[in-house]
This record gives structure tokens, C-alpha cells and sequence, in this order.
């Protein structure tokens, strides 16, 4: 879904063209106070993401949104390139990171030269990534189901709950 | 038959009957004796009961492998996928079999005559050694009806195995045909026999080329396995050598190993002519094994060399490794040197079986205990070993049933093979010794 | 520039041609130089991503109709279970697991999936002698049970100790390992099963070259983060399969001591053997038989014992 290249570009365009405005709309106040992350929704439930919670508790935006919300990036070198970066209006992690990144059209799409944002996580990696990595490093919660309810069809494909193999099953092992 | 032969009962050695009448196929097989006669002296081996009660345990076995799939009689290791019925089955019967090439080599090729006592023996051991080496593949294999695919439906000719494949399928077709010339013998079937002899320097040569190979490609199956097998019982550059070369001291020792069990067994199967040649022919088949032993000490230490793996001798599996050499190599090396200069028969012989265990040795190590060397060593099923024992003894006794019958350890007397075959010295010794 | 004599260049083409001459041969005898096909398809794995949530490995028996495992995919308490001194391995009820290990410099334990690495030149496919084994130009290296004889040979060489076998049956047993989703997704270009589940993206799928160059970005950007070795690029010829981690990789379970070609080089020496012996042993002994029995009559069975007192060789 997301060409990286032309992604930028029409970033890019979009950011010149609203340069002023943008500059002046760099406001804190209209984040959303909570964020339904549903789209990926099979074997867990959607998760209830309290933005506003986590707005207090990191230093800068940049830590999760990159450079897409104006504040200084972290990563140096993301840097390089988004220094002085202003606000986008695509920040919602979704917007780039392709849930589907690994598909047969993606590959096609991305074909031979190395691009900088090839390498980039697709969404479900994308939200896993950032909440646990943050998560395991300042102790928040890390278990699947600390964030998201597990569904019968998780159940199902994990063997677990009422899936649970039998107990005696273990007999004939192989080594 | 020791007993029958004091009431003066003579086994069949003979084409023809004292009274002119040809044999027939079921007085061979008795022997030349009546049934009762045949029954008794079965029944009065105490041998034969140790093998009715492996039989009675082993068969049945053997048949519920058959029927329940190898992880009834093994332990089912994916880390050791080659377990006894190989490890021992496969690598230690070829090696010990290798007597029928070098045997053949020596009386055919190199026209040493003075070894044809033996060459029948050394024949019908490497025939009967690699024909269970098979039958341990059967048990061994998870569709072992598939045996023929790597020959006729689908080849992998890259692979080691493919080589070891048809190899050893050609050339137990060169033994059969090689040992067919008793058989022909046996049943009377000069025109046969005839053929057959005459294509014995091609049967024979081939019997080399093959042997070659196979008994290099079994070691050169363990390079697939670098960094499984322990690096001193490991050599990219040699292994293959290593396996050759100690096949030619383990088929001599067999034939020495077996024919000493047969001197002291079966000694009224044995004509004069095996009896008085033995010693002499143990002494010099021992100086071909001091030869191979020697050139396999040097190049198991020149693989060591080679990969510079000395300081691995400080280790534990260094110890084992040198206790392998001293015991399998070294100290069967001294006492045949000893055995051949001071002329003792009984000396050679023992040399001979400790080179045999000492080749068992190194084969096991390589197939199973040096292998995984840092992963866990595997001990086998108990069927397993039950399995490999009892194919074991129908080796022994298929062995002793062909010996018994067929003119491997005598020669046949007036037979029509030689009568026909027109050799006036032949027929002349026929006389004299018939008339003896 | 210095001025380049006749001489001078004679002397160099002669030593270029030898050159020219020599190693062709020599690469013609090391013939397996194969490195992958262009297209193939790999799979890099960043062991510092994957927090050890077994998903792939439900993944996979779900893809693959595997059976039931002893325990359900979401019992951590298998990264505990020692067999034989050893962490768990594929099975042929598994054909990938996830095994945790503790580094001695790190707080954070290390997770480590297996699975087939689909080398670039397997060793499973050159040991196998009815070619039951074959590498796609997808990059898969998949198994033909139906000419399968059982002999376990690809089990012996894998240096990876993957194929597991399915000794319980009588009548039909297969090796049985991961084929990279090969029949369901890879002939397809997707992704396989285990990749696609996996929450952390600790599995990146693409061409194998492409990736390669991927894993070695990642290092370079983060040298701080990764060990500066992707385990796979070069190990038995390279794998489709590569890993990077944070750790060294023996920490990780991994063997660091395996050669750097394909498996099938250490074989390439003896088979060079084969044809020769086949080409000159005849002669040699027909010769041999020839020299050793001239003026004697060759199969007389005279065995008159004259050479009795001759023993020696």
C-alpha cells in the first residue's frame, strides 16, 4: 500500500504547501485523549490505548511519531534527514506502516535498490515494536493480554483455554 | 558330527557315491547322512541351543519392528538417526568383509596359488558379510521396499550414499558370482562353472574397484558430518583413506578370526589340504594385515597432523581416541610382528581378533560414540541391540550352513567339474589323493 | 609508469595463462559454488526483536496441519524442558520452536527461533541418493515423500539438525521438517505462516540478496546494538535464512563452528576419486595379473604347494 518514495514526496508537498499553518497549528491540544486500535483485530481484541496517558509520560512525541508530529526527532540518524521536521497531517501509525508489508504486491513494489525507509516495520511489528520495547525498558506491562483480550479464535490457535491439549498426551515423545 | 565320525559315518565330500550313484539334492543337504543321523548331531550341539534361544526372542522382534515401525525398537532419535543396526550393521560387517577382494586380489591377480585353500573362505566371508550388511539396511530403512528407487526410479548420483547404493549392490552381484563356482560345484552344474571361472580375473577386478570405493565412501558418508563427529575420529582429507585402508587388515583378520573357528568347530568339514596349508597361510595373511595395520597407524596420525588436532589428545576424547589406537592398532600390530617372526600360529590368531575388535571399535566410535560428541552420547534401544544380536546369529548360522555343505574349507572328490575341466594333474592328484 | 618490456610481458602472460589454466580446474572440481538462485526468496531473523511468545510456532501447526503439541502454544514453561542436557529442537510434530537462552552479559534473555535455514547448497539435498530434496528457485528446499527410501542420511548431514523423523510409523514413515509454507504460500510470493503471525516482525521476508543487504544496514546503524556477524550470510554456503542478534551467537545456541562452504565441498575431494579409480584400476591390475602370472598357467589349480616354502610378499 505505501510507497515510501512517493510517500515522502507527497508528504513533503503537503507540508511546503502548509508550511505556516502548520507552523502555527503545533499544539498539543488536539491529540486524542484515547485511540481504539482495532484494525489488526483476529486473535486479540482491539486494544483501549490511552494516549493521553502516554503523552504524559514520555518527553516527546518524536518517541513514538518519528518525526511526523514536528518535535525533534530522536533517532539521530532519522536526523540526518528530518531535521527540523514540521507536523504532517498523516501521524496515525497506520498512515505508513502498511499492515500488510509483507505481501506478494508489496515485494514487487520495493524491487532492487536499497531505500532508506525500506526496512520500515509493517503495523502490526510497528505497534509491538514501540509499545514493547518502551514497556520491557520502563517495566510497564509486557504480557499479550496485559494490552489486549485474547479471542476465541486466539484461543483456538494459541491451543490454549478450552483448546488445551490433553495432559496425557505427552506419553510418546520423541527425542 | 564329531560323535558320528567315531562310529565311522563320513560326511558327504564327495560328487559322486563310494558306489558310483550320483548324490542326490536332499542327501546333500542332510549331509550325506540319514535324517535321524542329521536331527541327532543337530540337537547335540549345545551351540545350536544358544541359537534357538536367540531365534525365540530375536524373530519375533524383528517382526514387530516390522509391523510397529522403527520406534518400537529404537529410541526414535533425530539427533542419532543412525543407530546400531549401521553403526554396527553397516560400518563394521563391510570393513570385516573386505577379505573376499583382497583374497581374490592375491590368488587371482597376483597368482599366489599358495593362498587357494583360503580364497573360498575369504570369498563366501565377503559375500555373507555384505549380504547382512544388507539385511541390517532392511531393518534399518523406514521403507525398506523401496530399496531398488536409488537404482531404478529416482537418482541422487551427487550423493555419497548413491555410490555406497550401487556399490555394494554390484558388487554383491561380483561375490554371488564369484562364490556361484562352489555352488556349481556343488550341484554338479560344470557348464557354469565353467563360465564363471573364466570371467574370474574381470569378476575379480571389478571386486577391487568396487571395493575401493565402497569401503572409502562409507567413511566419506561421516564428511557430511563435520563438527557431529569428533574432530580426531574427523578428516576432510583422509577419512576416506582411513576406512579403506583399515578394511584391508580387518578382511584379513576376519579370515584369519573365522578360519580359527572353523579349525576348531568344524575341523571334520576341513580336508587335509586346509588343514595342513592353514598355519602357513595364517602366518603370511598376518603379514599382510602388519602391513595394513602399519600404513593405518601412520595415516591416523597423519590426518591428526594435518588438521593440527594434537592438543584434542589431552581430552578426554583424546584418551579414548589413543586407547583405540593402542588397543585396536598398536597392540594387535606387536603381536603379529611376534606371532609372524617367532612362527606362532596362536600368537597371529589372537592379533587377528583384537585387529577385529579394534576395527569395531573404530567404527562404533564413528557412527555412535564419538558422534555428537557435544551433544549427548545415545544409548541404545534394548530391542535394538536384541534385533542386531539375532541378525548376527543368522549370519553365524547361514555361515556355518553353507560351510557345512557347500566345498569352501574341502575339495570336492572326483568331482565332474575337474574331470571335465581336463586337467591331467588335476585328475592324477584326484587319484592319488582318492586312493590315499 | 614504468615502461613494460616485451620480456616483461611475455613472462606475465605465460604466468596469466597458467593462472587462466589452473584455476578454472581448480573451481571446476570445487563445482558447487553455487550461491543461491538469484531470486530466491530468504528470510532475515533480528534476535534482538523476538520476546519468546511461541506465536510463530502456532503459527506453523496451524499452516501445516501438525498435530497437537503436548502443551498449548501459550506455556512458556517449554523454554525450561531439558532433554538430554539439550534445549528443545524441531520435531515432526514441530517444525520450528522457539528456545530461550540467557547470555552471560545481558539481563534480558535471548530468544532464538528454528526452523529449516533453506541453505543456498543444503546439505539434506546433495546427501540424499534418490533426490528426494530439491531447492526451488523460490529459495524453499522441499521434500518428495513418495521417493523417500528412509535411510536418514539428509538427517546425519544437516548441520543444522532440522529433519526430524516420523519413526512411529510402520508403513509410511517421512522426514518431516519446515518447507518454507513452500505449497500454500511461498509459490504464491507470501510471506509464510510463521513470519506473517509474528507481533515483533522479528522475521523480515524477501529476496535473499536484498536482505542480506537489509541485516547488514541494520548492523551498521546500530553498532552498538548488533554483534557485526550475520550468522547465515556465509555459514555452509549461506542460508536463506540469516540471523543478527545482540549477542554473540554461540550464547544463542547457535554452532559458530561450522565450515563457511557448503557441506558438500568436504565430499567433492573424495568423489574426485570415483571416476579415477574407475578409469585406472582395471589397467593397473590386468596389469599387475599379467606381470604377476606371466609363463604360469593362470587358473590351472595345479595347487601343486611348489611355492609352499614362499611365503613372504
Amino acid at each position: 500500500m505505501v510507497n515510501p518514495g512517493k510517500q515522502l514526496i507527497k508528504v513533503l508537498a503537503i507540508a511546503a504547501l502548509s508550511l505556516s499553518v502548520a507552523l502555527s497549528c503545533y499544539a498539543m491540544e488536539d491529540f486524542p485523549e484515547e485511540v481504539e486500535i482495532s484494525s489488526l483485530e483476529n486473535l486479540f481484541g482491539p486494544v483501549e490505548f490511552d494516549h493521553a496517558f502516554h503523552v504524559d509520560v514520555t518527553e516527546s512525541c518524536a518517541e513514538c511519531h518519528h518525526h511526523t508530529t514536528g518535535a525533534p526527532v530522536v533517532n539521530e540518524y532519522c536526523g540526518k534527514c528530518h531535521n527540523a521536521e514540521q507536523e504532517m497531517d498523516v501521524v496515525a501509525c497506520q498512515d505508513c506502516h502498511s499492515a500488510d508489508s509483507g505481501s506478494a504486491e508489496n515485494l514487487q513494489k520495493t524491487a532492487t535498490e536499497y531505500h532508506f525507509h525500506d526496512d520500515k516495520p509493517n503495523l502490526k511489528a510497528a505497534y509491538h515494536l514501540n509499545c514493547l520495547g518502551c514497556h520491557r525498558a520502563m517495566d510497564g506491562p509486557t504480557g499479550c493480554e496485559d494490552c489486549h483480550a485474547r479471542t476465541e479464535a486466539g484461543n483456538k490457535f494459541y491451543r490454549s483455554g478450552k483448546f488445551a491439549p490433553e495432559p496425557a498426551a505427552g506419553g510418546s515423545e520423541h527425542h | 558330527m564329531k560323535k558320528l565320525a567315531t562310529y565311522g559315518v563320513k560326511p558327504h565330500d564327495s560328487a559322486v557315491k563310494p558306489n558310483g550313484q550320483k548324490w542326490t539334492l536332499m542327501e546333500k543337504l542332510l549331509l550325506g547322512l540319514t535324517l535321524d543321523q542329521y536331527l541327532g548331531q543337530v540337537l547335540r550341539n549345545k551351540f545350536n541351543w544358544l541359537l534357538a534361544i536367540i531365534f525365540a526372542i530375536g524373530i519375533p522382534a524383528i517382526i514387530y519392528r516390522y509391523i510397529f515401525g522403527l520406534g518400537a525398537v529404537t529410541h526414535s532419535s533425530y539427533d542419532y538417526p543412525w543407530g546400531l543396526f549401521l553403526g554396527f550393521g553397516l560400518f563394521c560387517m563391510v570393513p570385516l568383509s573386505a577379505s573376499g577382494f583382497m583374497l581374490g586380489t592375491t590368488v587371482e591377480i597376483f597368482g599366489r596359488h599358495d593362498f587357494e585353500p583360503i580364497e573360498r573362505l575369504a570369498l563366501l566371508n565377503g559375500l555373507l558379510g555384505y549380504f547382512f550388511a544388507v539385511v541390517y539396511l532392511l531393518v534399518d530403512l523406514g521403507q525398506p521396499w523401496r530399496l531398488a528407487y536409488p537404482m531404478v526410479y529416482s537418482w541422487g548420483p551427487a550423493a555419497v550414499l548413491f555410490l555406497v547404493g550401487w556399490h555394494v549392490a554390484t558388487y554383491l552381484s561380483v561375490q554371488v558370482a564369484e562364490v556361484s563356482t562352489a555352488f556349481f560345484e556343488w550341484i554338479g552344474f560344470s557348464r557354469g562353472y565353467e563360465f564363471i571361472r573364466k570371467g574370474t580375473v574381470g569378476l575379480t577386478v571389478a571386486g577391487i574397484i568396487l571395493s575401493t570405493l565402497h569401503q572409502g565412501a562409507l567413511g566419506a558418508l561421516f564428511l557430511y558430518a563435520p563438527g557431529k563427529v569428533h574432530p580426531l575420529w574427523y578428516s576432510a582429507a583422509f577419512q576416506w583413506i582411513h576406512f579403506f585402508v583399515s578394511s584391508i587388515p580387518a578382511g584379513l583378520c576376519m579370515v584369519i578370526t573365522v578360519s580359527t573357528v572353523v579349525f576348531y568347530t568344524m575341523r571334520w568339514r576341513c580336508d587335509q589340504r586346509f588343514i595342513e596349508s592353514l598355519d602357513r597361510i595364517t602366518i603370511s595373511l598376518a603379514k599382510g594385515a602388519v602391513m595394513g595395520l602399519i600404513t593405518y597407524l601412520f595415516i591416523k596420525f597423519l590426518a591428526v597432523a594435518h588438521d593440527n588436532e594434537w592438543a584434542y589428545l589431552a581430552t578426554g576424547w583424546g584418551a579414548w581416541w589413543l586407547f583405540e589406537i593402542c588397543f585396536g592398532v598398536i597392540l594387535p600390530l606387536i603381536l603379529l610382528s611376534f606371532g609372524i617372526h617367532h612362527r606362532l600360529v596362536g600368537v597371529c590368531r589372537l592379533g587377528a581378533l583384537i585387529t577385529v575388535l579394534g576395527i569395531l571399535l573404530n567404527r562404533l566410535n564413528t557412527a555412535l560414540i564419538a558422534f555428537n560428541w557435544n551433544l549427548y552420547q545415545e544409548i541404545p534401544h534394548m530391542l535394538e541391540v536384541i534385533i542386531s544380536i539375532t541378525i548376527f546369529a543368522i549370519y553365524v548360522t547361514t555361515y556355518r550352513f553353507i560351510l557345512n555343505r557347500l566345498p569352501i574349507l574341502y575339495q570336492l572328490k572326483n568331482s565332474p567339474v575337474e574331470a571335465e575341466a581336463k586337467v591331467p594333474a588335476a585328475i592324477a592328484r584326484e587319484e592319488v589323493s582318492a586312493s590315499a | 609508469m614504468s615502461k613494460i618490456t616485451r620480456r616483461k610481458f611475455l613472462a606475465g602472460s605465460v604466468a596469466g595463462s597458467a593462472a587462466v589454466m589452473m584455476t578454472p580446474a581448480k573451481k571446476a572440481l570445487a563445482a558447487g559454488s553455487f550461491e543461491g538462485f538469484p531470486d530466491g526468496m530468504g528470510v532475515l531473523v533480528d534476535l534482538t526483536r523476538c520476546i519468546g511468545c511461541r506465536t510463530c510456532e502456532a503459527a506453523c501447526n496451524k499452516e501445516q496441519n501438525l498435530p497437537a503439541p503436548d502443551k498449548p502454544f501459550d506455556d512458556y514453561s517449554v523454554f525450561d524442558e531439558i532433554k538430554h542436557g539439550q534445549k528443545r529442537r524441531t520435531t515432526e510434530k514441530a517444525y520450528t520452536v522457539v528456545n530461550r537462552y540467557e547470555p552471560t552479559d545481558s539481563a534480558q534473555p535471548v530468544y532464538r527461533k528454528i526452523q529449516c535455514n533453506h541453505c543456498n547448497e543444503p546439505a539434506c539435498l546433495t546427501s540424499c541418493f534418490v533426490n528426494a530434496y530439491t531447492k526451488t528457485p523460490e529459495g524453499a528446499v522441499i521434500y518428495n515423500s513418495k521417493v523417500c527410501v528412509g535411510c536418514r542420511n539428509c538427517m546425519i548431514a544437516c548441520p543444522f539438525g532440522i529433519p526430524a523423523y516420523t519413526y512411529s510409523s510402520a508403513f509410511n514413515p517421512v522426514i518431516k521438517k519446515c518447507i518454507f509454507c513452500y505449497d500454500t504460500r511461498l509459490k504464491k510470493g507470501q510471506p509464510p505462516a510463521c513470519v506473517e503471525s509474528c507481533p515483533q516482525q522479528v522475521m523480515t521476508f524477501g529476496k535473499r540478496k536484498k536482505l542480506m543487504k537489509i541485516a547488514y544496514e541494520r548492523i551498521r546503524k546500530n553498532p552498538e546494538k548488533y554483534v557485526d556477524q550475520v550468522y547465515g550470510d556465509k555459514e555452509v554456503g549461506g542460508t536463506g535464512w540469516f540471523y543478527i542478534s545482540s549477542v554473540p551467537f554461540e550464547e544463542a545456541g547457535f554452532s559458530t563452528s561450522l565450515p563457511k562452504h557448503p557441506i558438500i565441498n568436504n565430499v567433492k575431494d573424495f568423489l574426485a576419486i570415483v571416476p579415477m579409480v574407475l578409469a585406472i584400476w582395471p589397467a593397473l591390475f590386468t596389469g599387475f595379473h599379467l606381470l604377476a602370472t606371466k609363463g604360469k598357467k593362470s587358473h590351472g589349480h595345479e595347487d601343486d604347494h611348489s611355492n609352499d616354502g614362499r611365503e613372504d610378499h
